[in-house]
């Protein structure tokens, strides 16, 4: 009896913490027995009831990353989408060794303890005023994240703030609003700059594979940052207003934690060698990716400077190996084999159909309203996944709704970096999120303000500015 | 024995840990200590983690280790642990990861050999349960939760008994009541509620309820047993067979003056999942705290 309670208990437990797998399964087997709809081919309808088990997946998380990509990548198999060898070409491809390059970079680099001067370089541009302060710390995050991964430049900066907060007073709740006013100058300053070029994001690249896959030329490292950059720099005062108007700081100036924050600087010593040659190779990645990438992809530059920072020994394998989520990176991997059999086998087609037919051709053929829905299905996507796997599911439904593929592209995978409303939309807002400072009703305060503003914007500038570009 | 008390901030965990403690001290257990950060996104979760070893090397706290210094100040202030480690003081640096995401400290305590601070990350339910079947806990200690399931899943998955610390009023003088019947568990609560009176020095309310006008001989054993146990140890007690659905009953009687003691439900847990039972009833709606014997 005891024993058969030991197992019903441990069986019930398994089914409670199970429940979005369980109904994820009995949803895949329902529909796959279900005909497709009238003009989806079988492998279409069976890649879209993929989809939707990946995203309930993803979304509840209810076994680990990897498992949920082995699913994705079996599925498509046993479901007769593609064939085992098409299902793994798809899956490696420069997208994912771009992703796979940008987290070992972030370790790399993360060890470098660029910190120090980076602190050292917002405090001599701010001085000690609490607002000029905060849009240092965004602007600085936002231009390092362009090219570095929001990630590592929240990892990098999220002492700093820390320090700069605990040296103003030791007591956290004088310091509530001050900390989230830095805390969020930081993520959010991450997440605009994350759009900036293609090694922002892995999204970026992604998109840049789609546009391949769709036959179209993808935009160079200089001219997305045409495209993209005055962007960022628009929404950098529009965020600092935003900031400064949710969360009104106790303290107008932050002399004290300035300048205990310079002395704990100054003990980290001069810039050593080792420091000038990680910067160095750095440099040497960024040169590639900005010449280089049209040849030889970004991804395969990220990891040529993987390699350079190994063979110098500036970082350890081990490191590398125990700091990389290799689950995120196979997770991509199938993410994006989902998304091209959701091009191949028409389902994206199907799917931007039922977009054109809902809404009407004469709606659609107006940029404004296509680039609406784009930004209400990538926004509200990108703030329940990943932005990446956001990118990864629906930029080829995006590519087949009607007008400039670049432009539609592009739409979506700006907005997926607009992961403002809650902390789990992106790293670099977890990363603020889990030091304890915030709570999570604070990025909905800040967040709906900087997501309408950033939203209007994008809207604004896509449909203006890049005219010009044309 | 051994208690874990699971502590949340430093603002609200301050009623649990000091009744853990308490109790802990009737029992003469051993005491973990426990605080549970909250889950990070599986895409997340590496990148939090170098952030955070980024934080250890600007000598910044992780998040969690300053509630485990407050718990430290507050064992040292009530000379729960010895007088060299409080000399020594909270030693940060100490914290040893025994595994993925759980780190731990160990001090020598006064009332029994060991009290261990433990940090750990992830789904609350799922660390403790995990936290109870790698250490064998007899009693998990946790403050009230305005989350309806969360008293549910407590009962349901974590295999200890189950102390739940509702709104505990320093000022209010509580009694103890505890229900019995003549079901299994019954006489293993009864035991546990003497030494719950004898920590706190309070009088024991023993009720036995019953849907029908007629109490059957053995509720009315069980009743008796359990007074005689309180009589052995010199509690002051009454009995009481009251008429009505047991969990309604004791909702009532308990008010919001005492402590309930109860054993747990020896439902199949595959009813007691999809139905609820006594005990999930009875937690749920506390206004008071309750300890349910496993």
């Amino acid at each position: 009896m005891e024993v058969r309670n030991q197992l019903s208990s441990n069986l019930i437990y398994w089914v409670s913490r199970n429940i979005w797998l369980i109904i994820a399964s009995i949803f895949g087997i329902l529909f796959y027995f279900i005909p497709a709809p009238a003009g989806l081919s079988i492998e279409g309808w069976r890649t879209i009831i993929i989809a939707v088990i990946a995203l309930i997946l993803i979304v509840t998380e209810p076994i680990p990353l990897p498992g949920i990509a082995f699913i994705i990548i079996i599925l498509q198999v046993y479901f007769g989408v593609a064939d085992a060898n098409s299902v793994s070409k798809a899956f490696m491809n420069d997208a994912v060794f771009f992703i796979m390059g940008s987290l070992m970079l972030a370790v790399a680099i993360i060890q470098q303890g660029w910190d120090a001067r980076i602190a050292l370089g917002i405090i001599r541009l701010t001085g000690s005023s609490t607002t000029r302060i905060a849009f240092g710390f965004s602007t600085i995050a936002a231009i390092l994240s362009s090219f570095i991964g929001e990630h590592t430049v929240a990892a990098i900066m999220l002492p700093i703030g820390l320090t700069l907060i605990r040296f103003t007073s030791e007591d956290k709740e004088q310091t509530t609003q001050l900390s989230a006013l830095i805390l969020f100058s930081i993520a959010y300053g991450c997440l605009i700059g994350s759009i900036g070029t293609p090694s922002g994001g892995g999204r970026n690249v992604i998109m840049m594979i789609y546009w391949k896959e769709y036959g179209v030329e993808p935009l160079s490292y200089w001219r997305w940052m045409v495209y993209v950059y005055p962007l960022v720099l628009l929404q950098l005062p529009l965020l600092a207003w935003v900031l400064r108007s949710t969360f009104k700081p106790e303290f107008s100036r932050l002399d004290s934690g300035v300048r205990r924050l310079k002395v704990q600087v100054a003990r980290s010593g001069k810039i050593t060698d080792q420091q000038k040659l990680a910067a160095f190779l750095f440099l040497v990645v960024f040169i590639g990716w900005v010449f280089l990438s049209e040849t030889f992809g970004l991804g395969i530059i990220a990891i040529t400077g993987v390699v350079l920072y190994i063979v110098t020994d500036l970082v350890k394998w081990e490191d590398i190996n125990k700091h990389v989520n290799w689950g995120v990176i196979i997770l991509f991997g199938a993410a994006i084999s989902l998304g091209v059999q959701i091009k191949n086998s028409g389902a994206a087609h199907w799917l931007a159909n039922i977009v054109l037919n809902s809404m009407g051709d004469e709606w659609l053929n107006i940029p404004i309203v296509t680039d609406s829905i784009i930004i209400l299905l990538t926004t509200t996507m990108a703030n329940l996944l990943s932005s990446s796997a956001t990118v990864a599911v629906l930029g080829p439904v995006i590519l087949n709704l009607p007008g400039d593929a670049i432009h539609t592209g592009l739409v979506a995978t700006i907005v997926s970096a607009f992961g403002y409303f809650t902390a789990v939309a992106a790293p670099a807002c977890t990363i603020v999120y889990s030091c304890g400072l915030l709570r999570s009703k604070d990025f909905l305060r800040a967040g709906w303000k900087m997501g309408t503003i950033s939203i209007g914007l994008i809207l604004v500038y896509a449909n203006v500015y890049w005219r010009f570009l044309q | 024995m051994k208690f874990l008390i699971a502590i949340g901030s430093k603002e609200y965990s301050e009623p649990t840990l000091r009744i853990g403690m308490r109790v802990a001290k009737a029992f003469k257990a051993s005491v973990t200590i426990c605080y549970v950060g909250p889950k990070v996104s599986a895409f997340s979760s590496n990148v939090v983690r170098l952030a955070q070893e980024n934080l250890e090397r600007w000598e910044m706290e992780l998040p969690g280790v300053d509630v485990l210094e407050w718990a430290f100040n507050f064992l040292a202030a009530r000379e729960y642990i010895t007088p060299n480690i409080i000399e020594t003081g909270f030693q940060k640096n100490m914290l040893i990861q025994s595994s993925g995401s759980r780190s731990e400290l160990l001090l020598q305590g006064t009332m029994c050999k060991d009290v261990r601070l433990i940090l750990r990350s992830g789904d609350i339910i799922d660390e403790l349960r995990d936290e109870v079947a790698q250490n064998k806990y007899d009693v998990t200690i946790i403050g009230g939760s305005q989350k309806r399931r969360m008293a549910h899943d407590l009962v349901q998955f974590i295999d200890s008994s189950i102390f739940v610390v509702n709104k505990f009023d320093y000022a209010m003088r509580y009694g103890l009541l505890v229900p019995v019947n003549d079901s299994k568990s019954t006489p293993k609560a009864v035991k546990y509620a003497v030494r719950v009176a004898q920590a706190f020095d309070i009088p024991v309310d023993l009720v036995t309820a019953s849907r029908k006008e007629e109490f059957g001989e053995s509720y009315k054993n069980a009743s008796d047993r359990a007074a005689t146990m309180m009589r052995r140890s010199g509690i002051e007690h009454r009995q009481h067979f009251k008429v009505g659905e047991a969990d309604e009953v004791i909702k009532k009687m308990a008010g919001d003056d005492h402590i309930v003691v109860m054993g747990s439900s020896t439902k199949n847990p595959v009813k007691k999942f999809f139905f609820g039972s006594k005990q999930i009833r009875v937690m749920t709606d506390a206004p008071f705290p309750i300890l349910i014997v496993k």
